[in-house]
């Protein structure tokens, strides 16, 4: 077994959290059950990753199932990564059968014409999810197993969902295999990224919750009772200010849980307004400013500004737009009411 | 600090316990009366229905006496149901045709700016998922403002072509869609599920259901899969393929090949699912047969 594939092991089994080692090697396949069971697994991770490696070596693994086991890595911790939504366009009606040995099979003849040091692995899962993992080389040199660009796509959606890696140079080269595998003909950056794969795909699949007005019948909702059982000295002053502020912020936000994004960003590119008689600026120029909002959980953050008072309700749209919008990257220009940047032309 | 009007001889702490104290005992008063003022509320109303009650029964007692009795029940007052009844029929009817709209799989509840649109979907008396459309009604237009339809469904086609013009016939055309893309994604899940054994592996499936591949067998205990179906669904308001190439491996023997034919009209007729069950019990009776 090749010193490089040995290594490259070792160092994804390092990486694995030590009590999930087990299951994911299982998940693997690559190692059969009686052999799994002559690893401790319950000794320190250095000497797991060399048991595990020793056993690799009986089996004569090649890059091919060690690049398995780092999308498994990948597919089961993929909020280590930052996520890119990119949109794909078409311009005939036909529809497509999608056949999947046919995609595998243009997508690396592609890539493959264009650089030849590549390694290119699939993998499928049962949401339909095709999860593609490259390795780049150079065309001098063979691919770097630690420089890894991950592409995930839906089949016959015009999504794409790419997890680049440092050298962004290649990136122009994965895009172009990615619209001619998938019978596209164009493609482009949409402008929303996070670390979290799967609320990226609840924005642009629209399985996020919206608040749809329907007589079809939803459980009713729990009222919080606690609020009501305290103390009856007490008296809610502004119990209807409260009671329309959870109101708005239902419609709004809709009742399950939001997509998880970690950063909203907003480049203004307006004019200054301040009073004519200060004068701060007597160049007529677009104040630039770039204001960025961040936390673990924006959208989350966002729908209990108002009901802890931290905000008006109804929200900015500016801020409440961010799923159906599907961007959490701005360009706000000067334009009568709040308008905004238009697409970014490919 | 302000100089208090009220002297006590304990200070002012004191002083404020003992309004407190007053205070208490006045809500606790007042909390008695108004025990006391529901619980003769309560027995007025309980009263009032107990009459009810009683004049109800003395009038069916007075039409028994009378020999005016036709089916039991019915009876109760013809000349004036009671306003409460009227009420509960009323909602009765209301959610009896609320229900049935959501039964042909289409309802929609007005809005402030246009109307929201539910569309659900069954497979064969089995009830699968809803969808949601919220339009906008401008006057020289209609807008899709939100919805929750499956991205790989054609909307966009579908709405160029008819939501202008003919909204009846566009929500017919994308429930069509709808329905027959869970029908497929339906059927393709039943076989994994039930018939998993005779599959190699899983299905090779997409994200619209429109092109099945994979290699079965009929019986459950072989370890071959020679038979390879792979099943195009070229309408996608349809979940039956309109094409079907079933082959056999080459080693196969003559047998199994001229059962591939079968096969193949099979999943043209029926669900994939049902044909399946139907080449396990043909199997059966083939080889039962001397």
């Amino acid at each position: 077994m090749d010193e490089t594939v040995a290594e490259y092991i070792r160092r994804t089994v390092l990486k694995i959290p030590r009590d999930e080692i087990k299951t994911m090697l299982e998940k693997w396949g690559f190692l059969s059950e009686t052999q799994l069971q002559t690893v401790n697994f319950h000794q320190i991770k250095e000497n797991i990753s060399l048991d595990v490696v020793q056993l690799c070596e009986e089996n004569s693994a090649d890059i091919k199932q060690a690049a398995v086991l780092d999308i498994i890595y990948n597919h089961i911790y993929p909020n280590k990564r930052v996520w890119s939504v990119y949109q794909m366009n078409k311009r005939g009606e036909e529809m497509e059968f999608f056949d999947l040995t046919d995609f595998k099979k243009k997508f690396k003849r592609r890539l493959r014409s264009a650089l030849k040091n590549v390694t290119i692995n699939f993998r499928e899962y049962e949401d339909n999810a095709i999860w593609i993992r490259i390795a780049w080389g150079t065309p001098y040199t063979k691919p770097n197993q630690y420089k890894t660009s991950y592409a995930v796509y839906h089949s016959q959606t015009p999504y794409v969902f790419i997890s680049a890696s440092v050298l962004r140079s290649n990136l122009p080269l994965l895009c172009q295999a990615l619209v001619v595998a998938s019978n596209y003909h164009d493609i482009r950056e949409m402008e929303l990224r996070s670390h979290s794969l799967n609320s990226l795909k609840d924005i642009v699949f629209k399985r996020y919750s919206q608040n749809f007005q329907t007589y079809y019948p939803r459980p009713l909702q729990e009222r919080n009772v606690a609020l009501e059982s305290a103390d009856p000295r007490i008296v809610q002053e502004s119990r209807n200010e409260k009671e329309r502020i959870q109101r708005v912020n239902r419609e709004v936000f809709g009742d399950g849980p939001q997509p998880k994004l970690e950063f909203a960003q907003y480049k203004l590119e307006t004019m200054f307004k301040s009073d004519p008689k200060m004068d701060v600026l007597d160049k007529k120029e677009p104040f630039r400013c770039l204001v960025k909002f961040s936390s673990p959980h924006l959208l989350e953050s966002l729908k209990s500004l108002a009901p802890a008072g931290m905000a008006d309700a109804p929200l900015s749209p500016l801020l409440t737009c961010i799923p159906q919008k599907a961007r959490n990257y701005f360009k706000i220009r000067e334009k009568k009411g709040f308008f905004p940047g238009s697409f970014v032309s490919p | 600090m302000e100089e208090g009007k009220v002297y006590s001889p304990d200070g002012v702490f004191a002083h404020l316990a003992m309004l407190e104290a007053q205070a208490h005992e006045a809500a606790v008063k007042q909390e008695e009366k108004e025990q006391q003022e529901e619980k003769l509320a309560r027995l007025k109303a309980r009263v009032q229905e107990l009459r009810a009650q009683r004049d109800e029964l003395r009038a069916k007692v007075d039409l028994q006496q009378k020999g005016q009795l036709g089916k039991e029940g019915v009876v109760s007052d013809p000349a004036q149901p009671s306003a409460r009844a009227v009420v509960e029929w009323n909602i009765k009817r209301i959610k009896a045709m609320l229900q049935v709209f959501y039964l042909t799989g289409i309802s929609g509840k007005l809005t402030k700016r246009g109307v929201c649109f539910c569309i659900s979907t069954a497979y064969e008396g089995t009830y699968l998922d809803s969808y949601h459309l919220d339009l906008l009604t401008k006057p020289e237009e209609v807008q899709i403002h939100r919805h929750s339809i499956p991205i790989f469904i054609p909307l966009e086609q579908i709405a160029t072509k008819y939501l202008q013009t003919d909204i009846r016939r566009f929500l017919a055309v994308l429930s069509d869609h709808l329905n027959a893309y869970v029908g497929r994604r339906y059927q393709a899940d039943q076989l994994q599920e039930h018939f998993s054994n005779q599959i190699e592996g899983t299905l090779q499936r997409n994200s619209l259901c429109n092109l099945l591949v994979f290699n079965y067998n009929v019986s459950k205990k072989s370890q071959t899969f020679p038979f390879n179906a792979r099943l195009l669904y070229g309408d996608l308001c349809c979940s039956l393929p309109t094409e079907v190439i079933v082959s056999c491996t080459p080693d196969a023997p003559a047998s199994l090949a001229a059962r591939a034919a079968a096969h193949s009209d099979a999943f043209r007729r029926v669900a994939l699912h049902k044909a399946f069950r139907s080449f396990g019990s043909a199997a059966e009776s083939v080889d039962g047969a001397p």
